[in-house]
């Protein structure tokens, strides 16, 4: 954040009791909570939530301190549409108690999704955060969001747009006939050969 | 005889207490608290309490007080060549002639027997607080010389006023030299008799030397201060434009760089400052007014040249070859 970089010269000169305006505004752009905005569109929900992991505990603020509560606003929109990869919507799953006996219930990723498509990125971030009673308040940084749409508060408070982790691969359809063409081609088949 | 306890000849006649040791043997001082020890202290703590702290007292009061070894301490120890007799002058403040005079007639000394002849150091303090004045005008103009004239009287005027002046004195030993008729000194009377060594100075080692002298004590009261800090500006964003107009420069859109938790209690804005599309600073604000502030701030810290980066002023001591202090463009 910007803030920290103007700010932060301040902190290893001297300071001098008269040295007043100056030292609280750049202290405010220090301490600042940031608002990041993550687009989980087509990502693996577990590198959208090392991400969030990292700026809600302000890990990523060279003024960090466990205790000083230093982390930021996370926003991660259109969690609808993560992709995990590899078979993990059906192999991967979650499982949970409800503390009554026979209450043991055990949901594929798929349907767990299905029924709540913020749940997977919640639990990711949830499992990647310390275990500690921070936790929770961190947890009420994190905004999820299934689609696109913003309320007007939070969107007012945006300052960054993070990269995503995971470069999309384009489909096939939205390539150019020009770059179908020109893509290298190994072997030209003959006109009668069938393609299985 | 030997064993002691009260049927002792001493403490019959003298009431000195014995303590017994064992049956034979008895012992009048002992290594312990004493008993009167704790009443005592109470007592006093409860005085204490009472009557407040006792009232500071002046140091030439106190024991082991030698004033013509002290003064030519002083003057050794600031490493400079002082005449004694005008640095005894310039420690004397007319109150304490006055408090002085009227102790006198109140003990009934006849006041031309005993008459008190000592001079004032009133010129000397006017003498040197123009130098210094002066001194530092000139040292700040060619430190900055970007700075208009109402920044160097600002700057001077800190270096000048009483706080600072008090508190380098203070921190100099003057205090204790001073000879005034309260105690503890007063900032305004310990502000004039620092300005009364400085008049002493130029009269012993010349104008030279007190040039260094309030370069290496005053001047380096400035450093790690913020201009703003100093310099009060009620206006940096008319400022800066009169600044711009003066140098041709195209005047500054202000334009909102980033912000975060804008409709939070705690926002944060970055405005930059564009002049022909080009970034002249940016700064940040809690509100988008404070923010184009702090820029316009940011913006003439660049343009005096007091910025936190700038080489630092030079505070190296006096070449053997004397070359003249006060060189255009010392620091930039």
């Amino acid at each position: 954040m910007d803030g920290l970089q103007v700010g932060l010269q301040f902190l290893f000169t001297g300071l001098n009791p008269l040295q007043q305006i100056l030292h609280c505004v750049l202290q405010w752009a220090t301490f600042a909570r940031s608002w990041f905005v993550i687009d989980a569109r087509m990502q693996p929900p577990g590198k959208i939530a090392t991400m969030c992991s990292v700026r809600l505990q302000g890990k990523h603020k060279p003024i960090y301190h466990a205790m000083s509560d230093c982390g930021d606003h996370v926003v991660v929109i259109n969690t609808k549409q993560i992709a995990f990869s590899g078979n993990k919507w059906e192999q991967k799953v979650y499982s949970s108690h409800s503390g009554y006996p026979g209450g043991f219930k055990q949901v594929t990723a798929a349907q767990l999704h299905h029924k709540d498509p913020k749940a997977i990125v919640k639990l990711a971030v949830y499992g990647m955060l310390p275990r500690n009673l921070h936790r929770r308040t961190m947890m009420q940084r994190l905004h999820i969001f299934a689609d696109d749409e913003l309320p007007e508060d939070i969107q007012a408070n945006l300052t960054e747009e993070l990269p995503q982790p995971r470069e999309i691969p384009r489909k096939l359809s939205e390539y150019t006939q020009e770059e179908i063409d020109a893509f290298p081609r190994l072997w030209t088949p003959p006109e009668d050969y069938k393609m299985k | 005889m030997a064993s002691g306890y009260i049927l002792n000849r001493g403490a019959l006649t003298l009431g000195i207490h014995c303590q017994r040791v064992c049956r034979n043997i008895s012992v009048t001082q002992v290594r312990e608290k004493k008993r009167w020890m704790r009443a005592y202290t109470y007592l006093m703590e409860k005085k204490l309490k009472l009557e407040g702290p006792p009232p500071p007292k002046p140091r030439s009061q106190l024991p082991n007080w030698d004033y013509h070894a002290e003064v030519q301490a002083f003057s050794n120890r600031l490493h400079e060549n002082f005449s004694l007799e005008l640095l005894k002058t310039a420690f004397i403040n007319p109150c304490y002639l006055q408090a002085e005079q009227e102790r006198r007639r109140g003990l009934g000394v006849d006041s031309e027997a005993a008459a008190l002849v000592l001079k004032d150091n009133i010129q000397l303090s006017s003498t040197g607080a123009a130098l210094t004045k002066s001194f530092l005008t000139d040292w700040c103009r060619a430190s900055f010389p970007s700075l208009p004239s109402e920044g160097v009287e600002g700057i001077v005027g800190h270096l000048t006023s009483l706080t600072v002046v008090a508190h380098v004195a203070r921190n100099l030993g003057v205090e204790d030299l001073t000879m005034s008729a309260e105690c503890p000194v007063p900032d305004d009377v310990i502000h004039h008799t620092f300005m009364a060594v400085i008049g002493a100075l130029e009269k012993s080692s010349g104008v030279e030397r007190t040039g260094y002298f309030l370069r290496d004590f005053l001047a380096t009261q400035l450093i790690g201060k913020d201009l703003f800090d100093i310099w009060t500006v009620v206006n940096p964003m008319g400022l800066l434009v009169e600044e711009l107009t003066k140098r041709n420069i195209a005047l500054p859109e202000p334009r909102l760089i980033r912000a975060a938790g804008a409709s939070t209690v705690l926002p944060l804005y970055f405005v930059g400052l564009y002049s022909d599309k080009k970034l002249l600073a940016q700064g940040p604000g809690e509100t988008l007014v404070a923010a184009e502030e702090e820029a316009a701030r940011v913006a003439l810290r660049k343009i005096y040249g007091y910025t936190e980066n700038r080489r630092p002023s030079d505070f190296s001591p006096p070449q053997q070859h004397q070359q003249p202090l006060i060189t255009s463009v010392s620091s930039n």
